[in-house]
């Protein structure tokens, strides 16, 4: 009691005007001393910045911090926070399933964690409902910039609320606001302390020595993370549970499929590289494994990476890098595959398509062969709108993309995709397959993925299908 | 400047090097670089994409020559240049209008039969009349606004075509510097402009006094708590400040995320790398030049002058008196010019000598401010009235120095 007495007697004296206070993403602290630091604070938060005189802390620690402060009055005087009261002016959201109401009361019990939900369940619904709860000044971080969009119309149609944009070269700061991980990132210095929630759509691209300052450098007390596929390679989402929380509530795919989730089926054509194509593909490859056979037999530990590494400063390295992209190029853009596209059209006339490209090039190739909507990223957001409400109000028939539609971005109801390129990844797999499993009836869904026989393509299609996504699918071959 | 994938460096024992193109080792480029501004100049109203190409055949048969480099030449003859976006919304209306009347006849099939008679050459005919063109003229708008499509429509260019490789020079040096987390800089001159392009470029300074020199050593707010690049950037765009200025070496820590170790960027004012920008080393005004003229090169009762070469720093602010009297046998004066009179003017400096009031600093006032700054603070004090006077001066430093 004694020491109590003593420590406020000794503060006080020395805080008759001590501020807290947000600079450039940290927070700082003056006039305390070493010693009440340590008594109040311990070890953790505060260090000593002798540049400008004051204690420094990353503006994350707001919370327990305020926590810390709020339980002494301490007199410092905390002008961190610029927030804003938020009322809703019209919330008019959909009643939610059962499984999005349980994430929602697992997230409120501690109001720091991740969701974990697979594409199509809905989980704009469940942060709209946590924002709705909430009601206080909030940022939504997407991947991209259209997505960032969405957001924005989702919250327009759910909240009636017109948020603020931080990206796509606009810069305009409202209490409620939607950013990109780039520009989130660029900018929390500047406005770290303006919200009091802050959600991660898609939450597996914050971790990062630059994009996890986003996180890093906000005093956002409540924090959401949303993501269909939390794990990557690199072991990197472990660092979300410090700039998030832990996953609080997680619904595996197998747990929906059925329900939420139309079923699906996929189809595997193989077609074949025409006369000029191959011949060209073959001396390609001949060229590149030609090289690196030789370089291995010198240091068997060369690897694919090295030459990458070597091509920008190398100009032999850089002959076998133009050899190994033109040979993917050759595989990517077969003239064979826009036949079978053709034939793909004539089948499900009718019925609304997305073709997945595996580059712009061929996106584009599509796109001007069947005259049909190309989503690239150079379209505005009034054309991309135009294309997505169209292919859903059977204006345009088909649309292709390439990665834009990857992620999140929330298409009309498709029963038809077809793949015709792109990389191996389990998770740019498994968020396509999200794309047209959104639950509509019972229509089944069919997924046709068009491949290069005989080449590189052939053994991407063979990896994408060993993650769980197609397990419980039906592979057929044409 | 350029983006990280255009950085080319090599390493050798802890130490980064930027790629560096001088006369003597890369003679062959003087001729090149007027190549390429030579492309850009009769460019006027090509694509990107055909200059960036008739860039790269230019370098055909140069085997020395990095991809890289090649591409970073595009990027800073881009910078100087003005691109039309290609009617933006103009073609974006036009897409629309193609593919709304493509629906009609999906799929186009590319030979008709009985079932499906859309065929696509026939339907790309009739499309394109009904927009007045032919067909490759249509294909060749329907993406007009795609970056590499963009249209050149006016080039600053470079006076010379060794200013082209002075600018890739010091590009590939801030490229580098981009994933710098701090950056020291030993200064025995230019210190205000130094400090200046700094603050200029959002850096925080932590300053230390030495014998005959300044060490400043830049990074930014959370440097502190975390191994960050994020202040790299700030130090790329510091760098062509400090290449206008004199006497100084830096070093940089560079921690990329392309290498494992901890590399070193070392510059000095003598590294030849040389910027456009102009440090601004007026006078103040007119008082500090003509005192500063009238008092000489030569020590007066053994007092020399000095111009702004002491830094009175706290917290972030650094305060250069205008000039140092530096007495033979070791007296060291300071002394400030109060002579503007714009509210702003003396608000900020009453501040700046509230800050600084336990340092002895000579105030030179001009007459008509006497009233307005200064009287509360303890400052030995002379006025003027146009001109500051050599004798009060020296009879003020007298006075201070015999002071105990």
């Amino acid at each position: 009691m004694s020491e109590t007495l003593n420590l406020k007697k000794c503060l006080s004296k020395v805080l008759n005007q001590a501020y807290l206070d947000f600079s450039g993403g940290t927070l700082v602290l003056d006039q305390w001393s070493p010693k009440a630091i340590q008594r109040v604070f311990g070890e953790s938060f505060w260090t000593w910045d002798e540049r400008a005189e004051k204690w420094r802390t990353l503006a994350s620690n707001y919370g327990p911090i305020r926590k810390i402060l709020d339980a002494n009055s301490f007199g410092t005087l905390d002008r961190v926070a610029q927030l804003q009261n938020v009322v809703w002016p019209k919330i008019g959201l959909p009643n939610l399933r059962l499984e999005q109401i349980d994430a929602v009361s697992h997230w409120t019990q501690s109001k720091l964690g991740v969701v974990v939900m697979p594409t199509g369940t809905g989980k704009t619904e469940v942060a709209l409902r946590i924002m709705a709860d909430q009601c206080c000044s909030t940022l939504i971080v997407a991947p991209i910039r259209d997505l960032m969009y969405q957001w924005h119309r989702r919250i327009l149609q759910g909240l009636g609320y017109d948020a603020g944009i931080i990206g796509d070269s606009v810069y305009n700061v409202k209490p409620v606001s939607v950013t990109t991980y780039d520009s989130a990132s660029i900018h929390m210095p500047t406005f770290g302390n303006r919200f009091q929630l802050i959600i991660f759509d898609e939450c597996h691209h914050l971790p990062g020595p630059f994009r996890g300052d986003a996180a890093r450098m906000s005093i956002a007390p409540m924090r959401l993370g949303l993501t269909a596929t939390l794990e990557r390679s690199d072991g990197q989402h472990l660092q979300l549970e410090q700039l998030i929380g832990p996953v609080v509530s997680r619904l595996e795919i197998n747990q929906v499929a059925g329900g939420s989730l139309a079923d699906y089926e996929v189809f595997r054509i193989p077609v074949k590289l025409n006369d000029r194509e191959r011949v060209r593909y073959d001396m390609l490859a001949e060229q590149v494994s030609g090289y690196v056979y030789e370089r291995r037999q010198k240091e068997p530990d060369f690897r694919w990476q090295d030459l990458c590494a070597e091509s920008l400063n190398s100009q032999e390295s850089s002959v076998i890098l133009r050899a190994f992209k033109e040979k993917q190029s050759i595989e990517d853009c077969a003239e064979e595959k826009l036949r079978v596209l053709e034939d793909l059209f004539r089948l499900h006339l009718g019925t609304p398509m997305i073709i997945f490209a595996g580059s712009n090039v061929m996106a584009r190739k599509v796109s001007s062969r069947f005259l049909i909507p190309c989503l690239l990223n150079h379209c505005g957001k009034a054309e991309r709108i135009d294309y997505l409400d169209g292919l859903r109000d059977g204006i345009y028939p088909a649309v292709v993309a390439n990665q834009v539609l990857d992620e999140g971005v929330d298409l009309p109801a498709v029963k038809i995709a077809v793949v015709i390129g792109g990389m191996a990844s389990t998770r740019q797999a498994k968020q396509r397959l999200g794309r047209i499993l959104r639950r509509r009836g019972k229509e089944r869904a069919v997924l046709y993925e068009v491949v290069a026989k005989d080449t590189k393509d052939t053994e991407r299609s063979r990896k994408r299908r060993k993650n769980d996504a197609y397990e419980r699918t039906r592979h057929r071959h044409l | 400047m350029l983006t990280r994938e255009l950085a080319i460096a090599t390493y050798d024992r802890g130490r980064l090097i930027p790629d560096r193109l001088t006369r003597k080792s890369h003679a062959q480029y003087i001729d090149l670089s007027q190549s390429m501004l030579d492309i850009y100049r009769i460019g006027i109203g090509k694509s990107r994409r055909s200059l960036h190409t008739a860039v790269r055949q230019l370098f055909q048969g140069i085997t020395e020559c990095p991809p890289r480099r090649i591409l970073a030449f595009c990027k800073l003859l881009d910078d100087v240049s003005q691109y039309s976006d290609g009617d933006r919304g103009k073609t974006a209306k036009l897409r629309q209008a193609v593919f709304r009347a493509a629906a009609k006849h999906h799929p186009l099939v590319a030979i008709s039969d009985s079932l499906f008679d859309s065929e696509e050459s026939k339907v790309k005919k009739q499309i394109a009349e009904m927009h007045a063109m032919d067909w490759p003229e249509l294909n060749d708008r329907l993406f007009a606004d795609l970056i590499e499509n963009h249209r050149l429509k006016s080039f600053r260019g470079f006076d010379r075509a060794d200013a082209l490789l002075a600018r890739y020079n010091v590009a590939q040096a801030q490229v580098a510097l981009f994933d710098a987390v701090q950056m020291t800089i030993v200064a025995r001159q230019d210190f205000k402009t130094i400090l200046r392009f700094a603050k200029l470029a959002r850096l925080m300074h932590k300053i230390t006094k030495t014998t005959n020199h300044y060490v400043f050593e830049f990074d930014g707010p959370a440097s502190l708590l975390q191994n960050t690049h994020r202040y790299g950037l700030g130090m790329a765009k510091f760098l062509p400040g400090l290449l206008s200025c004199r006497g100084w070496t830096m070093e940089a820590t560079i921690r990329g995320s392309r290498f494992q170790h901890t590399l070193k960027l070392e510059l000095d004012d003598r590294c030849g790398l040389t910027s456009e920008t102009v440090p601004a080393n007026e006078f103040d005004s007119k008082v500090e030049e003509s005192f500063c003229l009238r008092w000489g090169e030569f020590p007066r009762n053994g007092w020399r002058l000095e111009r702004e070469t002491e830094i009175l720093h706290q917290g972030q602010t650094a305060f250069f008196p205008d000039f140092v009297f530096v007495h033979a046998e070791g007296h060291r004066v300071l002394m400030e010019v109060v002579g503007f009179w714009t509210p702003e003017y003396l608000s900020h400096k009453s501040k700046v000598l509230q800050q600084f009031k336990d340092q002895q600093i000579l105030l030179a006032v001009s007459q008509p401010l006497k009233d307005k700054i200064g009287h509360d603070l303890n400052q030995p004090k002379i006025y003027y009235k146009t001109v500051i006077q050599i004798e009060p001066v020296l009879q003020a430093l007298a006075a201070i120095r015999s002071q105990p």
